[in-house]
Parts: C-alpha cells; sequence; structure tokens
C-alpha cells in the first residue's frame, strides 16, 4: 500500500509547530556562550567562560548535587508506591479500582500551586518545611501518576495466563511478583522512573512554598539568578538542563526499542 | 517419573456468573492413570471446569475431591498439578531450561538435583539441546513440548491441558497428538485435557465426557460414545450423522420399527419407546452400502444422487430420498462399485444394528 503523503499545507503547519516548540530552547544555546557579563546573544565571539563559573561556584554544585539526591529518593518513593498501586489495582480489577487509579493522577491533574499551598500548611505541622525529606517526599508523591500511568499501560499487555502458569506450579505470590511479573514490567517501571526523576529534577513551584535557605534546588537558584541579576550562567545552566534530560528521554526510548524489538 | 496417577472426582459441580449458568451439576470420576477428555463446543463449559480443577475459578456449588480428600477450597499453588495452557503460557523471559525449572526453583530444590530433572524432562520431550533458547526462537511444536516438560518435571499429581493442540497446524497436531498419547503411557499419570476438536478427543482418550450448554450430556470409552450415541447432539458433534425421523410402528424382541411415508427402518435397541409415539434414529454415513439390483438388506431405502465429492479415501454422496430427505454416505473409492454422477439412482442398504435410536435433544 501506498502511504499517505501530507499536503503542503500540513506540512508547513508541521514545521512551525516544531520550530516553535524548539527555537525558545535553541536561543539558549548561543546565549550561554555569549562573552558579554549579561544575559545576551554573542557579539565578538564565543566564549566557555559562563560554564567554568557554573562548574567552578560551590554555590551551583551544592544545588545541582542537592536536586540530584532529591530526585533520586523521590524517584524511590514514586517507583514504590506507584508499582505497588498499578499492580493492585490490576490484581483486584473492579470498578473501585479504576477509582483508585484516578486518585492516583490528581497530583498532575490539580494546579501544582494549589497542591504546594495545601502541602506548606500541612508541612508545618510536620516539621517538614525547608528539610530534605519535606521536599522528596511532596516530589516523591507528585511523581507517582507517571508511574501508575506506565506500569499500568506495561501491565495491560501482560499475559494473565502467565501468572497463572506460575500460580499453577506453586508459586506464591511474592515468588510470582518476583520472578514473573516484575521482570516483564520492568521496562514500564524504568519508564515510569525516568518521568519520576525529570518531575522532581525540575520543579520549581512546591519549591518555592515548601522550602527556603537548606533545601535550594537547582531550579530555585535559576529562579532566584533571573530574579536577581541576569547572568548568562542561567543560560549554562539552562543548558546543561537539557542535555541531561534529553540524555534521559533517549535512554527511556532506547528501553522502549529493546523491549519491543 | 512412574509413580501412579491420581483419582479425581467432581461431585455436582455448578458454577454460575450472575443470572449465567457456565457448568451445571456436572459429577465426573477419573481414575487412576486414566487420560479423560473434556469435549464440546465453545461455551459448553468445558474450560470452566478446567479451571475449577486447576483451582483458578471457584465453583458456585459442587466439590471436587482428589484421592478422596475435599480439595475445592485449596488455592491452585497448593494443588500440585501441571497444567499446559491454550498457548503454552511460557515465560518470555526465561530460556527454556529456566522455564521448565521454574516449579523446581518454586520448590526450592537444590541447584544439582534441579538441573538432572529438567534434563530428563527436556530428554522426555526430545528437546536437550535447546535449553539454552528463549520460548520465541521456537517453533509451536517445540513450545507446545516444552510447556508439556515444564508442566510434567515437578511429578504433579494430575496433568490439565487445556486445548493443548489448537495452535497447530493439522500434519504437526497428528504428530503431537501421537507423542501426547505415548507419553501418557510412559509415565502413567492421570491427564485432564479439554478440546473442542472430536477426532483428538477420539484419538487420545481412554474416556470422553461430551459437554453442552454446561450440562454433561454423555460419558465413555470414545468407541461407546461413537457406536452408541444417547442423544442427538453426541452423534452429531461426534462424526458426522444422518438422522431418520419417524413413529414407531411395532416393537420385537431385541428392537423396533420405525415407518415415515412408504418406509419402514428396523433397528435394536434393549427397549423400545411406546408404539406411535415419535422416534429419532441416527445412522452414520460410513454403516451404509449401495445395494446391487435384486441385493436385500435389513434396512434399505432407494433414492438419486443429488450431489457427490471425491476425498481421496473415498467418496461422500448426498442421496435424495422421498421419507428421509437427503442422505449422506461415505464409500471407499478404491473398491466403489459405481462411478458417481449427479441424478444416477441408487439403493442403500444398512442393518438393524447401524440405525441407533437417539434422543432428540436439539428440537
Amino acid at each position: 500500500m501506498m502511504a499517505h503523503r501530507p499536503g503542503l499545507f500540513a506540512r508547513g503547519s508541521a514545521w512551525v509547530v516544531a520550530l516553535y516548540l524548539l527555537l525558545p530552547i535553541s536561543i539558549i544555546i548561543p546565549v550561554s556562550m555569549t562573552d558579554q557579563r549579561f544575559l545576551s546573544l554573542p557579539k565578538e565571539g564565543l566564549s566557555l567562560q559562563h560554564y567554568a563559573t557554573v562548574l567552578g561556584s560551590p554555590e551551583w554544585l551544592a544545588s545541582i548535587w542537592q536536586s540530584f539526591l532529591i530526585a533520586v529518593v523521590a524517584t524511590g518513593i514514586a517507583v514504590a508506591a506507584g508499582t505497588l498501586c498499578a499492580i493492585g489495582c490490576w490484581r483486584v480489577a473492579s470498578r473501585s479500582t479504576n477509582l483508585v487509579r484516578a486518585l492516583m493522577l490528581l497530583p498532575i491533574i490539580i494546579p501544582s500551586i494549589v497542591y504546594a499551598v495545601g502541602l506548606y500548611r500541612y508541612f508545618a505541622g510536620l516539621d517538614l518545611l525547608d528539610r530534605f525529606m519535606g521536599v522528596a517526599i511532596a516530589h516523591g508523591v507528585t511523581g507517582i501518576p507517571y508511574v501508575v500511568i506506565t506500569v499500568s499501560t506495561a501491565l495491560a499487555a501482560f499475559d494473565p495466563r502467565l501468572e497463572q502458569a506460575a500460580r499453577g506450579m506453586g508459586a506464591s505470590l511474592s515468588q510470582t511478583l518476583r520472578w514473573v511479573i516484575l521482570p516483564r514490567i520492568a521496562p514500564g517501571i524504568l519508564s515510569g522512573a525516568i518521568f519520576a526523576f525529570i518531575h522532581s529534577w525540575d520543579e520549581l513551584v512546591i519549591v518555592l512554598f515548601i522550602a527556603s535557605r537548606d533545601v535550594f534546588t537547582l531550579p530555585r537558584r535559576i529562579w532566584d539568578g533571573i530574579n536577581e541579576n541576569l547572568d548568562p550562567a542561567m543560560a549554562a545552566v539552562a543548558v546543561l538542563l537539557v542535555v541531561f534530560t534529553t540524555g534521559l528521554l533517549l535512554l527511556d526510548r532506547a528501553l522502549r526499542r529493546r523491549r519491543d524489538g | 517419573m512412574s509413580a501412579a496417577g491420581h483419582a479425581l472426582a467432581l461431585q455436582g459441580l455448578s458454577k454460575r456468573y450472575g443470572s449465567f449458568t457456565a457448568v451445571a451439576d456436572v459429577s465426573l470420576a477419573v481414575g487412576q492413570g486414566e487420560f479423560l477428555t473434556l469435549l464440546g463446543p465453545s461455551g459448553s463449559g468445558k474450560t470452566t471446569i478446567l479451571m475449577c480443577i486447576a483451582g483458578f475459578v471457584e465453583p458456585s456449588e459442587g466439590r471436587i475431591l482428589l484421592d478422596g480428600r475435599d480439595i475445592t477450597a485449596l488455592p491452585p499453588e497448593r494443588r500440585d498439578f501441571g497444567m499446559v495452557f491454550q498457548g503454552y503460557a511460557l515465560f518470555p523471559h526465561m530460556t527454556v531450561a529456566e522455564n521448565v525449572a521454574f516449579p523446581l526453583r518454586v520448590r526450592k530444590l537444590g541447584a544439582a538435583e534441579r538441573d538432572a530433572k529438567v534434563r530428563a524432562a527436556l530428554d522426555l520431550v526430545q528437546l536437550s539441546a535447546f535449553g539454552e533458547r528463549l520460548p520465541r526462537q521456537l517453533s509451536g511444536g517445540q513450545q507446545q513440548r516444552v510447556a508439556l516438560a515444564r508442566a510434567l518435571v515437578f511429578e504433579p499429581a494430575l496433568l490439565l491441558l487445556d486445548e493443548p493442540l489448537s495452535a497447530l497446524d493439522k500434519k504437526l497436531r497428528a504428530e503431537l497428538q501421537d507423542e501426547l498419547k505415548a507419553l501418557h503411557r510412559r509415565i502413567g499419570r492421570t491427564f485432564v485435557n479439554v478440546t473442542h476438536d472430536q477426532e483428538e478427543a477420539l484419538s487420545l482418550s481412554d474416556r470422553v465426557a461430551i459437554l453442552n450448554h454446561g450440562k454433561l450430556i454423555q460419558q465413555g470409552a470414545p468407541t461407546e460414545l461413537y457406536e452408541a450415541p444417547r442423544t442427538r447432539f453426541v452423534a452429531d458433534f461426534l462424526g458426522k450423522s444422518n438422522f431418520l425421523s419417524g413413529t414407531v410402528q411395532e416393537v420385537f424382541a431385541g428392537g423396533f420399527a420405525i415407518g415415515a411415508g412408504a418406509t419402514r427402518v428396523v433397528t435394536a435397541a434393549a427397549e423400545a419407546p411406546p408404539l406411535g409415539s415419535p422416534a429419532l434414529l441416527s445412522l452414520r454415513p460410513e454403516k451404509m452400502a449401495l445395494l446391487a439390483e435384486g441385493e436385500a438388506a435389513q434396512n434399505s431405502v432407494a433414492g438419486t444422487i443429488e450431489s457427490w465429492s471425491y476425498l481421496g479415501a473415498g467418496y461422500a454422496l448426498n442421496v435424495a430420498t422421498p421419507d428421509f430427505g437427503t442422505l449422506r454416505i461415505t464409500l471407499p473409492s478404491w473398491n466403489a462399485p459405481i462411478a458417481p454422477r449427479e441424478g444416477l439412482p441408487v439403493r442403500l442398504g444398512w442393518s438393524a444394528a447401524a440405525s441407533v435410536p437417539v434422543l432428540d435433544d436439539l428440537a
């Protein structure tokens, strides 16, 4: 069968949308290599001085490291809770589990600023404001939806007869989980983990509300930097962020291809 | 693998889903080392019964006994039954050897013992050279044999087979049927098989239970079911059959005669319905013969060939008769007395024993 070729208009608008999405991101690449001392396009030549500033500054490095640690812990929380929730809903499979699954998606449905205000009130009583664990828990809980979605998708493709076969051969629930179900849905769990990680890695709104001085994540430092001075170091950080996130997404793609192939 | 098989009994088993009855009051006994096949069209409840035996479906009523012990409430993982699933359900992320080792790993057997048993099981199904392959690298027939090895490696009390051959092409199916039968003889275990393929049921089983709409219609040895079907459904589902309907005209010792129009047909039967009541006879196409000019038979009807086909080993003729509609008859082709042609007048003859009275359960 001949593939249907798109018309000029359809192709044109596709390019416009793609450029619209890509241009603001790509503009920061030349900006990050500016030879000026403020946020601008390079004038006389390219320079890597702002990258040197970022990678040589204890504040920036501390924020990068703290964001990374928070994202790791948050990813752990999201993966454990999200995977168990998805498997539980899949096994019980009734109308109420559909409700539970919908409930689990709440963090990405309601505006994060509303969620953040609620967390602020709630965390004050628990002494979790401006604490590493407070931010990690908040990011972990809001990361759960990504894991629930990817793991549920993986489970939908799981042949239930494999579970029956395992149980028929005498495997207990935990053996079936460890040896049959988890290996089959591992790519889904990993996808969810990557999304949960990215979610925590660039989350700002919640951090603005529940952290102030002790917890100062990378997005928070960028935000402050833009508010205080237009330091081109921000563009260098942004480029590093984009490269890192793109790397994670490519990893996710490669994993999917390996599973499907 | 020489331990004796175990005996299984179903007592008044029923399964209802809401208002739908999938299985209705089925009682069955499977003897030690017996090969029982549950045969029926789709929706007859045969798979539901197998799933009840395996423990994946909880019966609404009735009991399941293994060697006299009630196992109805036992979860599947504690029943110790081997099962070959439809589509095999091999673990795609494990090699053939790992698949076969799975039930032993669950039972925490030592590595040396486990390896020895896996090797023996793969030998049994002639796949010793394939241990390191992944299931998707095997053909359908090989996957089926891996599923068998996996189901047998832990010496289960019972082997359950859910349409084990349905995914294979015809030739391979015949081969694996022979293998399965030989395997059953060799290891002497109790097998419960589910199929909708009547040929498979006849050739494999010691006993066949025929189901329809969740009810057990008839059970017995394959020859018994084929030669003496009790109802129209059984005669029709197991092989092919003509049906002659008429009213009882005469009752005599060891049989009775029915009349339809100007034709009279005698049948052999232990007991006869009352005179004047309607009766239905089943008549297998291969149990009729073409009669020569002046040749006599216990029963005969005249008709003309409506259509015919050549099947290699035989001919199948559809013969239009005045009183019984179209009758199908098969003849071996190598010594067929006539060259079939449409419109040819013929006379069909058969013995009293060939026409078997059946209950009309499809009316």
